[in-house]
């Protein structure tokens, strides 16, 4: 095994010696200051763009919300004046249907009296036949004219029997 | 590797060569094919970062975004191990975790050499880390330290043994540490040259065994990355045990 | 009705808001890895393995030096030898018992406790 030669441990020790330490000259003097420099930019950066996206969408955030307290208000205003319009409408229909209701009872009273009238027209003129059919059908039957008076009387006394 | 050398035997991709001899003190610190290719790893890191980050843009593109995430995935592995104090020793496993990374997938590269499949070179970064946690550990809790290898409510007749055997079982960190990433890649990296021997001396047939190289590849690139992790990660919670004593 | 149409939009935004702020926030660290189902079986049982070598491998080599240092070779080697196999097998036992429990262990490798 050539990895057993006594003889090439010296040189092999002594250049690895001279080129580690040059190696880790550059590496720390040059190059790993260099990577860090870089890494920590970027982390400062990424951090500040993170930074800032965050107050931006604390920003939307609170945007949002004013909006939907916005749109909620008008909401609710909405339904207050919807309910207010309601019960204004509905006012009006009862007042209208109040009016509309006496207007048909005077009217329906007014027939009633119309009736009434017309009942008692009816009544005089059934009575004056009956009292002149009375005293026409006294006198061809038993040659007497009663009168008015006591035919009326007669005639009141049959009505009142119930005939 | 795995065409190249198919003729040899599987082991000839492991051999150091020497490039340029040389000798500073009685010591050889030749440049070595071996050394050829730690030079490209980390020049590989170097510059591959620096031209990902050349920008540093706030969007990052694909280069970027890959360096970034390395950084990342290494920075979260010592939070997440060690914790806050663990960031003093953040650059350190970073850079051991790209050498491992970068040093075991160029080592897949045909003809490339792998940094990591000598044992000698993952057994100085393991006791690199043991001796450099353990330092850690005596400078921040002195005597205190050593209660690491003394587990809680034990009789002080068998406690002797058992502070023993602990500290047996302290000093095979850096065995194991080793051992691991260099039997993985070792062990990969002959695979695919043995059967890539068989491609080629199949010729025609060697579709098969193609396949499966193919297969193989991708396996390979996972033990990896794999490997780096555990490597990293092993680092982090033994110097979380030295920074924390919590054993 | 247009609250209809805002609220969910803003609700939507709120959502995607949330959801940036959790994929910007540091990462969940116990992502699972690559290479989980593969590496199986064969990788648990060569680490369980390795465990124990490690710690036998400590042994014999301390033991080694102390008998060299001590010239009470080979005594103090088999001693630690033996104790290198007990920490190798207390080791493998560590391993083995966080591999049970959590099969995604070999992933966050776990030495303490």
């Amino acid at each position: 095994m050539p990895q057993l030669d006594f003889a090439d441990f010296a040189p092999q020790i002594v250049w690895l010696i001279i080129t580690f330490a040059l190696l880790y000259a550059v590496l720390a003097r040059l190059v790993l200051p260099r990577i860090a420099e870089v890494l920590e930019e970027r982390q400062d950066r990424i951090a500040d763009d993170l930074e800032q996206a965050e107050s931006l969408r604390k920003e939307a955030q609170a945007a949002l919300e004013a909006y939907e307290a916005a749109l909620n208000e008008a909401r609710s205003d909405a339904h207050i004046t919807a309910q207010v319009a309601h019960a204004k409408l509905a006012e009006e229909a009862a007042a209208q249907n109040e009016e509309l209701e006496a207007k048909i009872n005077a009217q329906a009273s007014e027939a009633e009296a119309r009736i009434n009238e017309m009942r008692v027209q009816a009544r005089d003129e059934i009575r004056k036949l009956a009292r002149t059919a009375a005293r026409q059908v006294t006198a061809r039957l038993i040659g007497l004219d009663p009168g008015d008076a006591a035919t009326d009387a007669a005639i009141d006394r049959r009505l009142k029997e119930g005939v | 590797m795995t065409v190249a050398h198919a003729a040899g035997s599987p082991l000839e991709q492991f051999k150091i060569t020497r490039l340029v001899e040389m000798e500073v003190g009685g010591l050889d610190v030749s440049f070595t094919n071996s050394a050829v290719w730690m030079v490209v790893v980390i020049v590989a890191i170097s510059v591959s970062l620096l031209f990902a980050m050349r920008k540093g843009s706030m969007v990052p593109g694909r280069g970027q975004s890959v360096a970034e995430l390395s950084y990342e995935f290494v920075a979260n592995m010592v939070r997440d191990n060690v914790g806050s104090a663990g960031r003093a020793y953040f650059p350190f496993i970073f850079s051991l975790f790209m050498f491992i990374l970068f040093a075991n997938i160029l080592g897949l590269i045909p003809y490339a050499f792998t940094v990591t499949s000598h044992i000698i070179v993952t057994f100085a970064m393991a006791i690199t880390v043991f001796l450099g946690v353990t330092v850690i550990g005596l400078i921040k809790h002195r005597m205190r330290f050593f209660t690491l290898f003394l587990p809680k409510g034990i009789p002080m007749v068998i406690a002797p043994f058992l502070v023993i055997i602990e500290l047996f079982s302290y000093l095979a960190r850096p065995i194991t540490l080793s051992l691991r990433l260099f039997a993985n890649m070792m062990a990969g990296h002959t695979l695919l040259k043995v059967f890539g021997g068989f491609v080629v001396a199949l010729g025609f047939l060697g579709i098969g065994p193609f396949v499966f190289i193919i297969a193989l590849y991708g396996l390979e690139l996972m033990v990896a990355f794999l490997q780096a992790y555990v490597f990293a990660i092993l680092t982090c919670l033994y110097l979380n045990d030295a920074l924390h004593l919590h054993h | 009705m247009t609250e209809d149409d805002n609220l969910p939009s803003l609700k939507d935004f709120e959502k995607r808001l949330e959801a940036t702020r959790k994929r910007t926030a540091p990462p969940d660290p116990h992502e699972g890895s690559a290479g989980r189902g593969i590496s199986g079986g064969l990788a648990q049982a060569m680490r369980v393995g390795m465990e124990m070598l490690a710690a036998l491998l400590v042994g014999l080599a301390l033991g080694w030096f102390l008998d060299e240092w001590l010239g009470t070779r080979p005594w103090l080697m088999l001693v630690c030898l033996l104790f290198g196999m007990t920490a190798g097998i207390l080791n493998a036992y560590r391993v083995s018992r966080r591999l049970m429990q959590d099969p995604a262990a070999f992933d966050h490798p776990d030495e303490k406790n």
